[in-house]
């Protein structure tokens, strides 16, 4: 019987690590977070689909459709309010380069600040959509109109929720490796959102605004 | 390769932050969302145009975003992240477009739409 | 409330009354008062025996992949078990309801079920059967194996595993409890628009089928990053893309189609969800709502789920054929680039499964295409397997037997799956019992390749082999089982008999159905031979211990450690030579040697915190079913303060020194050379192994049940 394939010989062959080897914690939990986050844009982009799918005329059923109830200018508030956000993580990102803990904390905190005002315009629109009648138990295009925006405006929620949990942890814990890489991973999270509220913006509120 | 033991804020993956990236992810971006608001709401090109335009403005300010925010390149440090994401890619156009397409014929065959062909009786 | 329910509904139970606990069920009433009595059976001795403690040290709140991996095993084998017996039922009332004339009995005008009650059992089946048996089971295994096969100590995220884990046991004790309290889904396991919306199934039976869907996706979800990340990540030291073992190749590609796909599972009951709870109108038949988009999403994950459970089980088979042909693994690039190409061309195919929707020729052929490509690298698996086992020195033990039972069955069921392929045929057989047996005939590749699995790599996990000969009579009372159940199932199929028929019309089918009611006693006999292989087995264990190497012409790095595998998985990380480590060590002699010093290690600790959000989840699941909204809000409410909780305590773990690693290595070696007789003598291969060494004293401990694992309480 032939032996296996290796160009190692075996007389010299080392048959057991020596050195120790330390796998890098950072980048193992980074990688795994953003696995996560790639299903998660997933979920997104199977909203999208159904979203296409019942963005046709008979799907509002003749009721109201997003042309008449999106205000464009009002939606390009919020986005301004979600990338401003994010970038204040950024900065705060920043500081984290240099040790700087203020800076971290006031980024969380703009962050936070920001992300809430985002949240709280959402919330307002969905009230105004509530008191027109203008709910998901509309029609099945407005339903998938809601869905889609309230399931981005969810992860804004528990984003703020992590924010309010980072920055009490940076407080009290200071720059261990695990609070460091959740900062790490936050971030990716944040900036996701920023990233899927592009397509939600551009098209669901605007291409629905069209027609 | 012992990260782990040295100080957390010296991995590679705090130091690549940068606030002209951010920023820079952050302008292009605004700026495009801008231009799209204001081409839908001041109704000045076709449909069919607008929708290209504003579909051009959301693929560049996505690149932007991915590369300037995410940090998404091919760096030894991003690499897994890179491959994981091209990977993913063709999957959310898959699900997207076969969908749309699927039922676009689907329609097409068991709907009467205003715009479309009228059947073959 | 924001939809209208019908029947009784107050803020305190939700929906719950008296009047849902089906007392008055002749098949059900018995069946709760015999799991009551067995549950308390299992306290009394588990209190009896003095084990709580232990249960709760060693497994509920452990990390050890390999225990959480056992335990998945351990909750498949349960679930297929149920599954079985619905299958049983399923046969038994579709023998005995045909033709006008048949009998009726507990209320139901023909057979022993009721429309509805039947609905119910073939939901549950099929759900079981998929998620809660399948998936555990290959879950469970690829927890086990590949930390090891890639010479890690651990996954990369062991908490995490230990919540995958829990999630998916509060999924079957949710499906579980709907026997008892409420009913299940009548929809069929995948579930049909309109009929899921509230107004056709008014009860609480879609809940349940939704909400366990859910936590199990949920946890498999995260059971996949992990894996992937482990993969990635912690490889020994020279483990080389090139040299990966192809179990591991598979679960790779397998848990790259779990966590690209299963978001458009739980986008899809999330949708079904907001219909139900919310009133909205994504699947409703009016205001709208579009009944075929579920589908479609539904089958967007569906379909590649199909290749999620298949792949590790190719991985499986590509495992055992090489160490009973004593060969390598014949072609082994071309299989690992077969098994990308299955997950990739997976994401393609899924409109088969409605090809009758009527999305028109286009899109029915592009599909149709797409289908057939898939036959091209799982034909690329077959051949490398027959040409493995080509010239080979076979060996005919229980796990090759199994193996090449999966290679005959995959050929049935690939082959009837290119005819399904083709949408003319399909619109012919579609919704018939020809697809039935197609599948089934694939999803028992699956429990060859796990029954394989598990004569396989036992020895390693527990340190001594299953009996052969229970092992090889399981093997042929259930390959004669499914040969009586699906043989005449694809014959019914060709005659025109749909699935899922509570009474048969065709009194000339009737021949076939008794002898699928045959073939399925066949089957129960397989199942008591199953039970008595491991009554024998583990009677028998301390004769039949083995070595690291337990067959002897193993191949891959798992076979280097101690069987059973300590917890620390290796001593010493191994560095690796060669693309099968441990017969490249045996063919160059270099199997005996051992490290010559140890370094302290890094160890996880155990959490309860894992097991606590199970029971959490299990909680919003059962509250959200019911609808009773201050529990959903309360169970939802701890677990997030659980969540931050964990992420504040943190787990510095602790140090494993080299001494106690030391001192536990020579206890192993120790026991290993009394097997081996202190020479470096080759377990014998085949059946005469059992007697030869019945001479041995009874040394070693089981698994886990004195292993020294107590410094870290």
């Amino acid at each position: 019987m032939r032996p296996p394939a290796s160009d190692v010989d075996p007389k010299t062959a080392e048959l057991w690590d020596r050195h120790q080897h330390q796998h890098d914690v950072i980048s193992t939990r980074t990688l795994g977070y953003f696995l996560y986050l790639l299903s998660d844009a997933m979920l997104f982009a199977t909203l999208f689909a159904a979203y296409g799918v019942l963005s046709y005329q008979h799907s509002y059923f003749g009721g109201p459709t997003p042309a008449d109830f999106v205000k464009p200018w009002y939606t390009f508030a919020q986005t301004m309010a979600l990338f401003l956000s994010v970038l204040a993580y950024g900065f705060g990102m920043n500081a984290l380069k240099n040790k700087n803990k203020g800076g971290v904390i006031n980024g969380l905190l703009s962050a936070f600040i920001l992300g809430a005002l985002f949240l709280a315009l959402d919330i307002h629109d969905m009230a105004h959509l509530a008191s027109l009648g203008v709910s998901v138990a509309t029609s099945g295009g407005v339903s998938a109109f809601v869905v889609l925006t309230q399931v981005h405006a969810t992860h804004i929620f528990f984003g703020l929720i992590w924010i309010l949990v980072m920055m009490a942890q940076v407080m009290t814990k200071g720059f261990t490796t695990e609070v460091v890489g959740r900062l790490l991973t936050l971030r990716m999270f944040w900036h996701l959102q920023a990233i899927i509220w592009v397509f939600v913006y551009v098209f669901v509120y605007l291409w629905g605004y069209m027609s | 390769m012992s990260h782990g033991h040295d100080d957390p804020t010296l991995h590679p993956e705090v130091q690549m932050s940068t606030s002209r990236g951010y920023f820079l992810g952050f302008a292009i971006s605004s700026v495009l969302m801008l231009v799209a608001t204001f081409l839908v709401t001041s109704h000045s090109m076709p449909p069919f145009g607008l929708l290209m335009v504003i579909s051009a403005c959301a693929a560049i300010a996505i690149i932007a975003q991915i590369y300037f925010l995410l940090h998404i390149d091919t760096s030894e440090h991003n690499i897994w992240n890179a491959v994981a994401l091209v990977l993913f890619m063709p999957l959310f156009l898959i699900t997207i477009g076969l969908t749309w397409w699927m039922f676009s014929q689907l329609y097409l065959h068991t709907m009467i739409m205003p715009g479309m062909p009228a059947m073959v009786h | 409330m924001l939809v209208d329910l019908a029947g009784g509904w107050n803020p305190l139970v939700g929906r719950l009354a008296w009047s849902q606990i089906p007392y008055d069920n002749p098949i059900l009433a018995p069946l709760f008062v015999a799991v009551v009595l067995g549950a308390l059976m299992l306290l009394g001795l588990i209190t009896y025996y003095g084990k709580w403690t232990y249960l709760w040290r060693e497994w509920l709140t452990t990390v050890d992949h390999k225990k959480l991996g056992i335990m998945y095993i351990i909750i498949g084998l349960v679930m297929l078990f149920r599954g079985f017996i619905d299958g049983l039922m399923i046969r038994t009332q579709q023998a005995w309801a045909v033709g006008s004339q048949s009998s009726g009995v507990f209320g139901a005008l023909h057979g022993y079920l009721t429309p509805f009650h039947f609905g119910q059992i073939y939901s549950a089946h099929g759900l079981i059967m998929i998620l809660l048996a399948a998936t555990p089971l290959l879950v469970g295994f690829m927890n086990i194996i590949v930390p090891i096969q890639i010479g890690a100590r651990d996954m990369a995220y062991p908490y995490l595993n230990a919540l995958g884990l829990w999630l998916t046991a509060a999924a079957g004790a949710l499906i579980m409890i709907s026997l008892f309290i409420g009913d299940f889904a009548h929809n069929g396991w995948f579930g049909y628009a309109p009929i899921f919306e509230l107004q056709y199934s008014p009860g609480v039976g879609v809940d349940y089928w939704m909400w366990t869907l859910q936590l199990v996706a949920l946890g498999t979800t995260l059971g996949g990053i992990n894996i992937l990340s482990t993969i990635i990540k912690m490889r020994a030291p020279g483990m080389t893309w090139g040299r990966l073992p192809i179990f591991v190749w598979a679960s790779l590609s397998a848990n790259v189609i779990a966590l690209t796909s299963f978001p458009a599972l739980q986008v899809a009951l999330a949708l079904v969800a907001a219909d139900r709870y919310l009133g909205a109108h994504f699947f409703t038949a009016g205001l709208g709502g579009n009944l075929m988009l579920y589908t479609n999403l539904f089958w967007i994950w569906g379909h590649p789920e199909v290749y999620f459970v298949i792949l590790p089980a190719f991985g499986m088979m590509s495992e055992i054929f090489p160490t009973f042909s004593e060969k390598p693994l014949f072609g082994y690039v071309t299989m690992v680039l077969a098994s990308i190409a299955i997950a990739g061309v997976s994401w393609l195919v899924w409109l088969h499964h409605f090809f009758t929707m009527g999305a028109g020729p286009y899109v029915n052929s592009a599909f149709s295409v797409a289908t057939m490509l898939v036959g091209i690298p799982t034909g690329v698996k077959v051949f490398n397997w027959a040409f493995t086992m080509y010239r080979g020195r076979l060996t005919f033990n229980a796990a090759m037997l199994w193996a090449i039972g999966a290679l005959f069955l995959l050929l049935i069921g690939g082959l009837t799956g290119m005819m399904l392929a083709i949408p003319a045929i399909n619109y012919m057989v579609h919704n018939s019992v020809f697809v039935v047996a197609h599948f089934h005939s694939m999803l028992m590749v699956i429990v060859y390749a796990i029954f394989a699995s598990v004569i396989y790599w036992f020895p390693k996990v527990f340190g001594f082999k299953l009996d052969e000969f229970w092992a090889k009579t399981m093997f042929w009372l259930f390959s004669a089982g499914t040969a009586l159940v699906f043989v005449p199932m694809y014959m019914l199929g060709f005659m025109g008999m749909t699935r899922r028929l509570d009474y048969v019309f065709n009194t000339a089918w009737q021949p076939y159905l008794l002898v699928m009611e045959l073939g399925i006693v066949v089957y129960m006999f397989s199942v008591f031979a199953f039970f008595a292989l491991l009554y024998v087995s583990i009677r028998d264990h301390a004769k039949n211990r083995v070595g690291a190497d337990a067959w002897g012409t193993s191949r891959s790095l798992e076979w280097i450690t101690h069987s059973p595998v300590p917890f620390y998985n290796f001593a010493v990380v191994p560095q690796i030579n060669a693309r099968d480590e441990a017969a490249w060590r045996r063919e160059n002699g270099l199997e005996h040697i051992q490290p010559d010093h140890y370094d302290d290690i890094h160890m996880p600790n155990n959490t309860g915190v894992a097991i606590i959000l199970g029971g959490l989840s299990f909680t919003l699941g059962f509250a959200l079913t019911w609808r009773i909204w201050w529990l959903c809000l309360l169970s939802l409410i701890a677990i997030i303060a659980l969540v931050i909780y964990r992420s504040f305590k943190g787990d510095p773990g602790y140090i494993l020194t080299a001494a106690e690693l030391e001192k536990m290595e020579q206890e192993a070696i120790r026991r290993a050379s009394r097997i081996d007789g202190g020479h470096h003598l080759r377990p014998v291969r085949g059946d005469g192994w059992a007697q030869e060494r019945a001479d041995l004293p009874a040394a070693g401990t089981l698994y886990g049940l004195s292993s020294p694992m107590d410094h870290h309480k």
